[in-house]
């Protein structure tokens, strides 16, 4: 298990016009999708962030992971600088993307995994029973031998848990993991992530659902238009509907500065 | 481990080829028309055209059955990179347990062993049933200068596939580099049909002097020394594109990671 720290990190997507722009109808500028973000979630923690579409979520999980550069700050797995040993980031670090259709098409589940399962270095003795366990948790073992072009929305998005877990991350990234699971393999997805998080990872989820961050949750941090509002404690177990009040009251108050400052200006 | 890689990615194609049946079975046909229409030109311009002292359907035979193979792994790399853009496996490939030029340099080598397979088809169909004159083949120097044309063209591949990630347009290289050799290689007419300043730009692409090998060594039963000319140039061209390549991918990566268009399509 090692802790995951975010210090003041910032990224921007830059958008350039085509470089026959005749129409003129192509936006330029930039989106700054992640601002002077400083956020740790200690080893073994559960950390849920919250927030409106395009505040910056997935962007943060993805800094994490590699799959892109931050602009400025520093990202650190354990002690590992991601910016700098990103080979040695990547063996600690297990993401479950949200896209549903990110594996072969003609390939059984089983087949995408062992394929995963080489190129993630899991040891060839004990691959196959890896990938048995990894099957089990997603409750996707009698779908094993199925070609993942004909699964549902649901278990593409049950194999990218298991395709994440295959290394045994010590940190863990779930981006909306139960958008698309029905109420029962949510709870049990839930009971999972808890036990997980305690027993070996650290678990950073990105959600919309209050009942999820609830049930997960060592502590939330909610985030709007890229920036971190605030970040609280869910060691007392708070409520659903506490949680919700709590959010609205981040979200909104940062709304109604956000048009303040406008309307001064 | 690198052989464990190398076998789980060759699966992976092989399995996915298979799947796809009737791609197969078009692309086996495919092959047999072609062959049957350099077969018919070369009847129909007559045993009298002996380009570089060997029979016209045989030198069509070589010429049209390596340049495809070359051009055909070529763009296996634009189009396994634009998959992995489309079905959202490019990110998750590129922040796996290995490193991302070795993934694209493993499945080049699964792709070329494929198309190596199709060309020893090819060529068996053209000698065995349309009974293409070849006599006293050497082998040898048929691989030899194989693998070196083979490397050249890995190379190529993967200078497409960072124009790819940088300009999502890799194809319209592939497109233009296949024009390019069609028209200057000697594919199917000798390259010293081409007046002068052509011949210059012949000199300047791998594929010319691969193909010029390769006909000595199957058409004429060259030696290695016989063939030092095309080898020693092609060894060339593989020291300096090969890095080059490399270099150029890994650029084009941390490019596509910083301005998060890694997936972009």
């Amino acid at each position: 298990m090692e802790a995951v720290s975010l210090e003041s990190v910032t990224k921007v997507f830059r958008h350039r016009p085509a470089l026959f722009n005749w129409l003129g109808t192509e936006r330029s500028g930039a989106t700054r999708a992640v601002e002077r973000v400083t956020l740790r979630a200690d080893a073994g923690q559960v950390l849920a962030l919250l927030g409106p579409n395009g505040s910056g979520k997935t962007t943060l999980f993805r800094l994490i992971a590699t799959m892109l550069l931050p602009d400025e700050g520093r990202i650190l797995v354990g002690d590992t600088e991601a910016v700098v040993h990103t080979q040695a980031v990547r063996r600690k670090v297990g993401f479950a993307v949200a896209s549903e259709r990110s594996f072969f098409p003609r390939l059984t589940a089983r087949e995408n995994l062992a394929f995963f399962a080489s190129l993630e270095e899991v040891p060839k003795a004990i691959r196959s029973s890896r990938i048995e366990e990894v099957l089990e948790i997603a409750e996707l073992s009698s779908n094993a031998d199925t070609l993942v072009q004909k699964f549902s929305s649901g278990m593409y998005q049950r194999l990218g848990i298991s395709r994440a877990l295959l290394k045994r991350p010590s940190v863990l990234l779930l981006d909306e993991p139960t958008r698309s699971l029905d109420p029962g393999a949510a709870e049990h997805l839930w009971k999972w992530v808890r036990d997980f998080g305690i027993k070996r990872s650290t678990v950073l989820i990105a959600t919309h659902n209050f009942e999820e961050a609830s049930a997960v949750a060592d502590s939330v941090a909610v985030l709007s238009k890229g920036v971190l509002l605030s970040r609280k404690s869910l060691s007392g177990r708070i409520g659903v509907d506490e949680l919700r009040s709590f959010y609205f009251e981040q979200v909104d108050g940062a709304r109604h500065w956000e048009r303040s400052v406008h309307a001064d200006r | 481990m690198l052989i464990d890689k190398l076998v789980a990615v060759a699966r992976r194609d092989l399995l996915t080829t298979v799947r796809y049946r009737g791609g197969l079975l078009v692309h086996i046909a495919g092959m047999l028309a072609d062959i049957a229409g350099a077969y018919f030109l070369a009847r129909a311009i007559g045993s009298g055209f002996r380009p570089d002292g060997v029979d016209y359907f045989s030198f069509l035979l070589v010429g049209t059955g390596v340049a495809q193979m070359l051009l055909v792994a070529i763009s296996t790399f634009v189009l396994a990179i634009q998959e992995a853009q489309v079905t959202g496996t490019m990110e998750v490939l590129m922040t796996t347990s290995t490193r991302p030029f070795v993934i694209v340099l493993l499945g080049a080598t699964s792709a070329f062993m494929g198309r190596v397979v199709s060309l020893a088809l090819y060529l068996s169909v053209g000698v065995f049933v349309f009974r293409a004159p070849v006599q006293h083949p050497n082998l040898l120097t048929f691989l030899i200068v194989l693998v070196l044309a083979i490397a050249t063209s890995v190379a190529l591949g993967i200078l497409a596939a960072a124009v790819q990630i940088i300009l999502q347009k890799g194809s319209a290289v592939v497109w233009l580099f296949g024009s390019v050799v069609w028209l200057f290689s000697g594919v199917i007419f000798p390259v010293g049909v081409l007046p002068q300043p052509f011949r210059a730009v012949a000199e300047a692409i791998p594929v010319t002097h691969a193909m010029n090998g390769l006909r000595m060594a199957l058409l004429r039963g060259a030696s290695l020394t016989d063939v030092a000319g095309p080898v020693l140039v092609l060894c060339g061209f593989a020291l300096v594109l090969v890095p080059a390549s490399l270099w150029a991918f890994s650029a084009a990566l941390n490019h596509g990671r910083r301005a998060g268009t890694l997936s972009f399509y």
